[in-house]
């Protein structure tokens, strides 16, 4: 198992989890890995456990059985989780949960005061590069409500981004979003997974986003049906020209 | 950004509720300044004054609570006096007393009366050689019998009066030789008179309330000339060999042991432990409120890596800036208030306006303390919120 684990970036072994009030196991033993800049979709029903298993995945809760892992070695051990959530992973919501008080600027901040240590003025600075890589720079001053849906989410994309991490995690992200949103929000994410050599985990309802990835990993009832890899894996050459039109 | 950036935009996208609480903690704050203020103040008056006045030693009756209510016999301060060691004698019965600024018309007639300190001073008192006389002149031995006074500026001021103007006290007319201003702004109020007229008016024939000395200071080492001269008034006998009722202290000790003054300072301590349960409590609220509504926010924080300890530093950060803030409008308020209470002519210059750096200091080292403890319990609060639950309904 642990041989397996080494050779993915991130590493979920036979993870379950039960809510104290739920009725089912939320995750009824979950293997799946995914390697560096690898782009991955998780798709299922809802309820089958997409979520736990992304929150899971990085960190934010604790499996009940199993262990994750990352680049080979087990978190359950790590004493320093907050810490490695905050370097390693990016969070990218449904609803984008920027802090309302915050101007798109500040927003984009916010992870970085757990970051590697920079000046106050660096980190503004890192952020109005990470809201022009986002297409949001005329926009740094402004606060989430002044911003449209399909501009918040791209906010929230800079700020995961914050601290370089080498993983992203997202959930649902265009669930929010009209059409025309969704698809520049996952031209977006798309373009930077490759750039930025990022591990991408997207919890997605849409096709758009599974044709794009990699890897299509399938859910239900808190078990994977199909990891993907069944089928013959699509070089990365191939999957290039998907996304030349970005 | 810093991180008080984000903390102080945290205060103010709530700015009435901000405003508020700091607002009633700054009313516990600076009632408790104000009043620790005055009892300082009044401390430091007196010590003052008996340290300008070179006071070594005071006496007053033992087991009186204050001045006011001690009793002393004469034939002490006459004993005294005669000391080769002493170098001065101040005696004076010192008496809050019952006055009218005008005499009846007949018999009818009763003119509104307020209460005032009478200092009621043998003529011969060192502590009239520091009044500064504003106009008029000063009480001298030839005045005896002649029911003549002296008062403050501050109850010149406040009661329109002015040398030869007519004053009753306990009913008998006096009349005003003399405006002065002293150091001591407890004396500004005041009216002071001679002992004897005062004490036949009061029935109180041969007693004072207390006396002050100075010591010839000849050996190299004063305390001892002053403990000497202590432990010899403490020797005196009355005429039938009995000690006399008389307990004499170094002016720092009887501050220390006066009654009053220990009184006003724990009544100013129970009204601030009150005021400050109040902001402790006001704080807690408003801390546990700003937590609850941004449950959500504080699991993102979490969620993009910030710590349980973070989470805390920005709660507290928030309840101290908000005790800094109320220390800040409450101090500012305890000074207005202390001047206006100084200003009004009830307190005839009882109150001096401003509050010791000290007592300030004090009301913000409590202030923030009052912080720490109201957003603790929020701020562990926040620290235990799951990120899971807070982004669950995503
Ligand atoms: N915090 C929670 N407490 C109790 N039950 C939960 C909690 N979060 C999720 N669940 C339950 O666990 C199952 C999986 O939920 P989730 O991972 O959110 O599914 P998905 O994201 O695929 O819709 C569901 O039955 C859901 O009701
Ligand atoms: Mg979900």
């Amino acid at each position: 198992m642990t041989d397996a684990a080494a050779s993915y970036l991130l590493y979920a072994a036979g993870v379950r989890k039960t809510y104290p009030d739920g009725a089912v196991n939320a995750l009824n033993g979950v293997t799946l890995g995914v390697r560096e800049a690898e782009y991955v979709a998780i798709t299922g029903p809802s309820g089958c456990g997409k979520s736990t298993l992304l929150n899971l995945l990085g960190v934010l809760d604790r499996p009940d059985g199993g262990e994750v892992f990352f680049k080979g070695e087990p978190l359950s051990t790590r004493r320093d989780l907050d810490r490695f959530r905050a370097r390693q992973i990016g969070f990218v919501f449904q609803s984008f949960f920027l802090l309302p008080t915050l101007t798109a600027r500040e927003n984009v901040q916010v992870p970085m005061f757990e970051g590697p240590p920079l000046s106050a003025r660096e980190r503004a600075k890192k952020a109005d590069a990470l809201l022009d890589l986002v297409g949001m720079g005329k926009r740094a001053g402004h606060r989430p409500l002044q911003l449209s849906v399909g501009e918040r989410q791209r906010v929230a994309l800079a700020r995961a981004l914050a601290n370089d991490p080498a993983l992203l995690l997202a959930d649902e992200p265009t669930g929010n979003l009209d059409s025309e949103n969704a698809v520049r929000v996952l031209d977006l994410l798309t373009t930077l997974q490759k750039e930025r050599r990022l591990a991408l985990l997207v919890v997605t309802h849409s096709d758009d986003v599974a044709k794009r990835a990699d890897r299509v990993v399938r859910m239900k009832d808190g078990q994977v049906v199909d990891d993907g890899t069944s089928r013959a894996p699509v070089p990365r050459q191939a999957a290039s020209p998907q996304v030349s039109h970005v | 950004m810093y991180f008080v950036t984000f903390i102080l935009k945290n205060l103010t996208r709530r700015p009435t509720r901000t405003a508020l609480t700091v607002l009633g903690l700054s009313v516990s704050v600076g009632s408790m300044i104000a009043l620790l203020g005055i009892s300082e103040n009044f401390r430091e008056s007196m010590r003052d004054t008996f340290e300008k006045r070179g006071v070594d030693l005071v006496g007053v009756a033992s087991g009186a609570a204050d001045q006011l209510s001690s009793e002393v016999d004469e034939s002490v301060v006459d004993a005294v006096r005669g000391m080769p060691e002493v170098a001065g004698v101040d005696a004076a019965l010192v008496d809050l007393s019952e006055m009218t600024l005008r005499e009846p018309r007949d018999e009818s007639d009763t003119p509104p009366s307020l209460q005032v300190l009478i200092q009621a001073w043998l003529p011969e008192n060192f502590g009239y050689s520091d009044l500064d006389v504003l106009s008029g002149r000063s009480l001298t031995p030839a005045d005896a019998g002649q029911y003549l006074c002296m008062v403050g500026h501050k109850f010149a001021e406040n009661n329109d009066k002015k040398v030869g103007d007519t004053i009753a006290i306990l009913r008998h007319k006096f009349t005003i030789v003399g405006v002065f201003k002293s150091f001591n702004l407890y004396e500004n109020g005041c009216i002071i008179t001679n002992l004897k007229e005062y004490q036949d008016l009061s029935g109180r024939k041969r007693k004072v309330t207390g006396f002050s000395l100075r010591v010839h200071k000849t050996s190299p080492d004063p305390d001892a000339d002053v403990e000497a001269v202590r432990q010899k008034i403490l020797a005196l006998r009355d005429p039938d060999g009995k000690p006399y009722r008389v307990a004499v202290e170094r002016p720092e000790k009887y501050l220390n042991n006066s009654a009053h003054l220990r009184i006003a300072t724990a009544m100013a301590w129970v009204v601030s432990l009150v005021a400050l349960l109040i902001g402790v409590i006001s704080m807690m609220n408003t801390m546990a409120m700003a937590v609850l509504e941004r449950t959500q926010e504080i699991g993102i924080l979490r969620a993009v890596g910030w710590p349980r300890g973070r989470v805390v530093r920005m709660v507290l950060g928030e309840a101290i800036l908000l005790g800094v803030a109320a220390a800040v409008v409450g101090a500012v308020g305890a000074v207005v208030t202390t001047h206006l209470l100084a200003l009004s002519p009830k307190v005839n210059g009882f109150i001096e306006g401003g509050v010791a750096p000290a007592v300030v200091a004090q009301g913000f080292a409590i202030t923030v303390a009052i912080g720490l403890l109201g957003g603790a319990y929020p701020a562990f609060r926040a620290a235990r919120l799951l990120p899971t639950e807070a982004i669950r309904h995503d």
